[in-house]
């Protein structure tokens, strides 16, 4: 065989393996697409049914807007506010990143230039996260009775922001040590303050490592379940809450609606996603800020 | 205006000392070049008068002020880095204003000094360009115009042209040059390359592990060297060093080594005998076709240049002796061939054994 055959024979296997594999990854997401499709008769046909026929609107009108129409079924679910919960996720998670990579970057900023914290408190720092949430919640719902923040935005933003700050400094850190001093101080000698060099000069410079970070910390308090649990009851619902409320009710799974609402709840970050993929790009291979 | 005084100036790093017990003057309107080896102590020294390291001991005086405590952006001062260090996210024009913005001057006059600026060093056709798309030299053109805009009392260079090819390093060399006459401020600058320290100081300093070896104008260091190293750091080739010592013979002194043995002019009489080190600068050895000269050397290779010629004699060391003759006519000398050479006596330097000259002034 020659080299160029066996070389192309390699290529083969490599991309079929991949292609499997891609496959095995994205077929429940395309489960999931498709279900939320299905009229109720095929949420659990067998044998399954790969393509919704006929493909119906059915599951997201009831969910998303409470059609009654579609109320009227054994499996209709109108009592709750999916819209709401989105909104209520929406505000949560946006103002808890925000605050998070906001905080984060000046703590970083100091660790990174002034070593504000040591090395060894640095990974203290990232170790703090490594706490399982279930030891805290209990305690934590105690002291949010107390002081009356259980149930509100301002009790779920202030727990996510802080959860979510070790992994703000750690990301921010990595991409403002890749900034050259020598940058900062050019602006120093020139004149600038310490807050105005790390505003107009460092963070747009790692602009993209911001946004990898800000979408990555939207990921995780996006679909954050437990603490919302437990601190949420009614008034603040966020939308893993909503999801988890279409299972294991009395009607046993509602299959088309979860999926309806899941895919309804999965659209906003890729769209995010899809905005700021440019800046992904660079954030997560971050390198030359020098030419 | 600046006058800017170090006293006593020390700096280490964990138990690293990077400069040691540093004391220097700095006239207003001089132009001071530190030189040295790399890890000499020249960059943080400068950045100490920048303010961006703390001295560990002693002080910096800006007119008389001690500024130890002083943040670097109200010291006056100005500093072109080595890697350029422009806002690679702002364009030209903006990198230039900034300075100026910091310090709230008026948009209109901002402009109007930006354009002033950029004429004065050549770069308004690049105002909109952004820094990755300058050459090295025209990103150092800006940096040097960013720092211009603010006329600050002093300018502090720190190797600023070190990443640039010969010829650009020629050019913006002539520049600074140029600068520092129309400006009449004090500079301060950092270099590793003899060559630039000649020509643009008013006045040398010589470093070596965090200490000044030598300070004085480009003619003093270059014929009147205080020790080997700074014989050896200045000119290019440098200078010729040759292990030996001196004999006293008949009342006179006489230098030996393995290949060497010539009379001593009569202001090395009071230098003891012992182990030396001789040395001479290429330009100051004769070459002499067949004539006799102070020894007989053969010829290891033969560089023309053009203007001069390079000779490398073997000395019998890995390090080639050199003379450099004028114009090509020795060029075609054979290797192999011994030639004889003759020692300018007045251009004689001797350093003893810890490196220090020895004998009478020049």
């Amino acid at each position: 065989m020659t080299k160029s055959n066996r070389r192309r024979i390699a290529s083969l296997v490599r991309h079929g393996l991949l292609g499997l594999w891609a496959v095995i990854a994205f077929f429940p997401i395309y489960w999931m697409v498709a279900t939320s499709f299905k009229p109720d008769t095929q949420w659990f046909a067998w044998p399954p049914v790969y393509f919704p026929d006929p493909p119906t609107l059915a599951n997201y009108l009831n969910v998303w807007f409470g059609a009654e129409q579609y109320a009227s079924t054994q499996y209709a679910i109108s009592s709750q506010k999916p819209l709401v919960s989105l909104g209520n996720s929406a505000i949560i998670a946006t103002a808890s990143t925000v605050l998070a990579v906001l905080a984060g970057s000046v703590i970083a900023y100091g660790v990174s230039r002034y070593r504000i914290l040591s090395e060894a408190r640095m990974f203290q720092l990232l170790m703090l996260r490594m706490i399982p949430p279930i030891v805290v919640v209990a305690p934590l719902s105690l002291y949010y009775s107390a002081v009356g923040l259980l149930d509100t935005f301002t009790g779920l933003i202030l727990v996510y922001f802080l959860t979510s700050l070790p992994y703000a400094v750690w990301m921010t850190k990595s991409f403002i040590d890749e900034v050259p001093r020598e940058i900062e101080q050019a602006a120093e000698i020139l004149g600038a303050s310490r807050w105005r060099t790390m505003f107009e000069i460092v963070l747009p410079l790692i602009r993209s490592g911001l946004v990898a970070t800000f979408l990555f910390i939207l990921i995780l308090t996006w679909s954050e379940y437990l603490l919302a649990l437990i601190i949420t009851k009614t008034q603040v619902t966020t939308v893993p809450i909503e999801l988890s409320k279409y299972q294991g009710s009395t009607e046993g799974r509602v299959y088309g609606r979860q999926a309806a609402l899941a895919v309804g709840i999965t659209v906003p970050l890729m769209i995010v996603g899809l905005i700021i993929r440019r800046h992904l790009a660079r954030g997560f291979s971050f390198g030359m800020v020098r030419r | 205006m600046a006058r800017i005084e170090l006293v006593n100036l020390t700096k280490t790093f964990g138990p690293v000392v990077a400069v040691r017990d540093l004391s220097c003057v700095i006239e207003d309107g001089e132009f001071v070049v530190f030189v040295g080896p790399s890890g000499c102590g020249k960059t943080t020294t400068l950045r100490m008068i920048a303010g961006f390291e703390d001295p560990s001991a002693g002080e910096v005086r800006i007119d008389g002020r001690v500024v130890n405590d002083v943040e670097p952006r109200d010291r006056g001062l100005g500093m072109v880095f080595q890697t350029h260090a422009l806002f690679p996210h702002k364009n030209v024009a903006q990198n230039i204003e900034f300075g100026l913005r910091m310090k709230r001057v008026p948009r209109a006059e901002r402009a109007r000094r930006v354009r002033h600026v950029a004429d004065q060093v050549h770069i308004a056709h690049l105002l909109d360009k952004m820094p990755g798309q300058c050459s090295g030299g025209e990103a150092q053109r800006v940096a040097l115009a960013r720092t211009l805009v603010t006329e600050p009392s002093t300018f502090l260079l720190d190797e600023p042209l070190s990443s640039l090819d010969a010829k650009l390093r020629r050019e913006l060399r002539a520049e600074c040059d140029r600068l520092h006459q129309a400006l009449k401020r004090t500079f301060i600058y950092v270099t590793h390359d003899q060559e630039e320290a000649m020509t643009l100081a008013d006045r040398i300093v010589v470093m070596r592990a965090g200490a000044v070896e030598q300070s004085g104008s480009p003619m003093q260091i270059y014929s009147d060297p205080v020790n080997a190293f700074v014989a050896d750091f200045f000119g290019s080739p440098s200078m010729n060093l040759v292990a030996g010592e001196v004999v006293p013979v008949d009342g006179a002194k006489r230098f030996r080594s393995p290949r060497f043995d010539l009379p001593l002019p009569p202001r090395f009489a009071a230098v003891a005998p012992g182990r030396v080190t001789l040395g001479i600068r290429p330009e100051h050895v004769g070459v002499r076709r067949g004539d006799h000269g102070d020894t007989a050397l053969p010829v290891r290779l033969v560089e023309p240049l053009g203007k001069d010629t390079l000779l490398y004699f073997d000395d019998g060391t890995p390090r080639a002796f050199i003379a450099v003759s004028e114009g090509l006519h020795l060029a075609e000398l054979a290797p192999g061939a011994p030639v004889a050479l003759a020692f300018d006596p007045a251009r004689l330097h001797l350093f003893g054994e810890d490196g220090r000259r020895v004998g009478g002034e020049l």
